[in-house]
């Protein structure tokens, strides 16, 4: 177990490293809508990410039940707890606003 | 009582607080103001219910108390926030509440957050993400989740987490030292010995668990993913004690396919875990009816898997059929040989769910465990269950 345990402390610290150093050295750390990119990349709605992503865990969320500001806060919460991207999380909250 | 009248209390003074916070429009209607980066949000879930079980010794059939789980959400910016959900849980004629989570976040760039306090343990993903009853598809637990489970809920300690977008495919992943779990070493309830508890607020060793989880989402719809977590310390026992350097190796292996498909005219919702725990081997004292103690050990193995299916119709040209959820779920635990806890069971467990709004869900389940061993013995027991869950 000892030997267990020693293996898997160092994957874990191997991972977190390289984990934390890929994350930290991203230039990008905001999300660019495709439209900015001057790339021909279909991207996806934030509808269907709302449809797709909310439904892995629970029924995908009615718009209407919650204000902007409120939809701001979930996401945040929805982001960290669900570990989604950065990219899902942005687009479905613009949907939510919009459709609300 | 007193207890309830303060909580009581404080829940009106927090809903009155999340009211004032968002009467964004001012009483001049020509003056709009732009509601504040700092929101204090409560959400939650809360459930009730009937169940009638029926095993060869008994038969009990009881409404359920109502579960009352708040979630408190304190947005203090785009990057920052806190939040903390409560328990609250009628156990026979006393009120039980408890400290689910309460854990500070900091997202550092798009693929890093920070995380520290008490959070969910991403052991897997049915604690973390599955577990609240109005997002469970049943009213119950697969068998090795809850009292006297195999996998870990919750823990206090520092978290890194975060997601990747690989250009269709997505990797999510977390690793984080927590407290780790206390080994019960027969004590105080020479039944479980050699279990370990993750209610471990105050550490009683130097020993910290260390773990993560890593999932993979190959497909551009998000629509599958794979995950693989581990868990592990060298040092579940109380500081001092012979069971010092009692190490604990556990891992879990998840599966999720959730899809739309046309062909079946609706949503297919394919979910499955396998836990494994092993704890290094130990000397438990046993104690005689006649005084006399007795030294035994066993290999501390266990392990335990759920599988469920649910699908609903949502493309059904009926609006009835639309809300309605089958499901079905298997589940299995086995406990170690030779532990005064060791158990073999498995459960089959079927719903049929009506979906009232995408947070409101009634559920009709039945539930069959067979069981070797264990705290209720030998035996099969069956379950109804008709239960109510709500998310806030």
């Amino acid at each position: 177990m000892k030997t267990l345990h020693k293996i898997s402390i160092g994957a874990i610290a191997v991972f977190m490293l390289t984990i934390v150093f890929t994350a930290c050295s991203s230039t990008k750390d905001k999300y660019v809508n495709a439209t900015e990119q001057k790339e021909l990349i279909i991207e996806k709605s934030g509808a269907q990410y709302w449809g797709e992503t909310c439904n892995r865990c629970h029924l995908a969320p009615s718009p209407a039940d919650y204000n902007d500001a409120d939809w701001e806060t979930i996401s945040l919460h929805m982001r960290v707890r669900a570990n989604l991207t950065e990219k899902e999380v942005k687009k479905i909250e613009a949907f939510l606003k919009s459709a609300n | 009582m007193k207890k309830l009248a303060l909580i009581l209390t404080v829940f009106v003074l927090c809903f009155t607080v999340n009211a004032q916070n968002n009467n964004f429009e001012m009483n001049d209607s020509s003056t709009t103001v732009k509601p504040s980066k700092t929101q204090f949000m409560v959400r939650g879930y809360g459930h009730t219910g009937l169940n009638s079980l029926k095993s060869e010794e008994e038969k009990e059939s009881s409404f359920v108390g109502s579960a009352f789980a708040p979630i408190f959400l304190f947005k203090h910016s785009d990057k920052l926030m806190f939040e903390a959900e409560l328990e609250f849980v009628l156990e026979g004629n006393e009120l039980e509440v408890g400290l689910e989570y309460a854990d500070v976040m900091y997202v550092v760039n798009k693929n890093l957050t920070l995380r520290a306090g008490k959070f969910l343990l991403p052991f897997g993903t049915f604690m973390e993400r599955l577990h609240p009853a109005w997002i469970n598809r049943l009213p119950t637990r697969p068998l090795g989740f809850g009292h006297d489970g195999i996998a870990p809920a919750s823990g206090i300690g520092f978290e890194v987490r975060g997601a990747f977008d690989l250009g269709g495919s997505t990797l999510n992943y977390s690793a984080y030292a927590t407290n780790g779990p206390r080994l019960k070493d027969g004590s105080l309830e020479p039944e479980e010995a050699g279990l370990l508890s993750f209610n471990n607020y105050e550490d009683n060793n130097n020993s910290k668990a260390f773990g993560g989880r890593l999932g993979f989402l190959p497909f551009s719809d998000s629509s599958t993913e794979f995950g693989l977590s581990a868990y592990t310390t060298n040092g579940v026992g109380k500081e001092g004690s012979t069971y010092e350097d009692v190490g604990a190796f556990l891992y879990a292996i998840d599966f999720s396919f959730v899809k739309q498909i046309p062909a079946l005219s609706g949503i297919l919702d394919l979910k499955g875990q396998y836990n494994n725990s092993k704890v290094d081997d130990a000397f438990y004292t046993e104690m005689h009816e006649d005084g006399d103690q007795e030294e035994y050990t066993f290999k501390n193995k266990s392990n335990s898997f759920y599988t469920q299916l649910s699908y609903r119709p949502t493309m059904s040209d009926s609006d009835f059929m639309k809300k309605i959820e089958f499901v079905g779920r298997y589940s299995n635990f086995n406990a170690p040989e030779g532990a005064e806890w060791e158990e073999q069971s498995d459960q089959y467990a079927f719903s049929i769910n009506y979906w009232l709004t995408w947070r409101s869900v009634i559920k009709v389940a039945y539930q069959s465990t067979e069981s070797i061993g264990g705290h209720d013995g030998d035996g099969t027991t069956n379950g109804l269950f008709i239960h109510w869950a709500i998310g806030l």
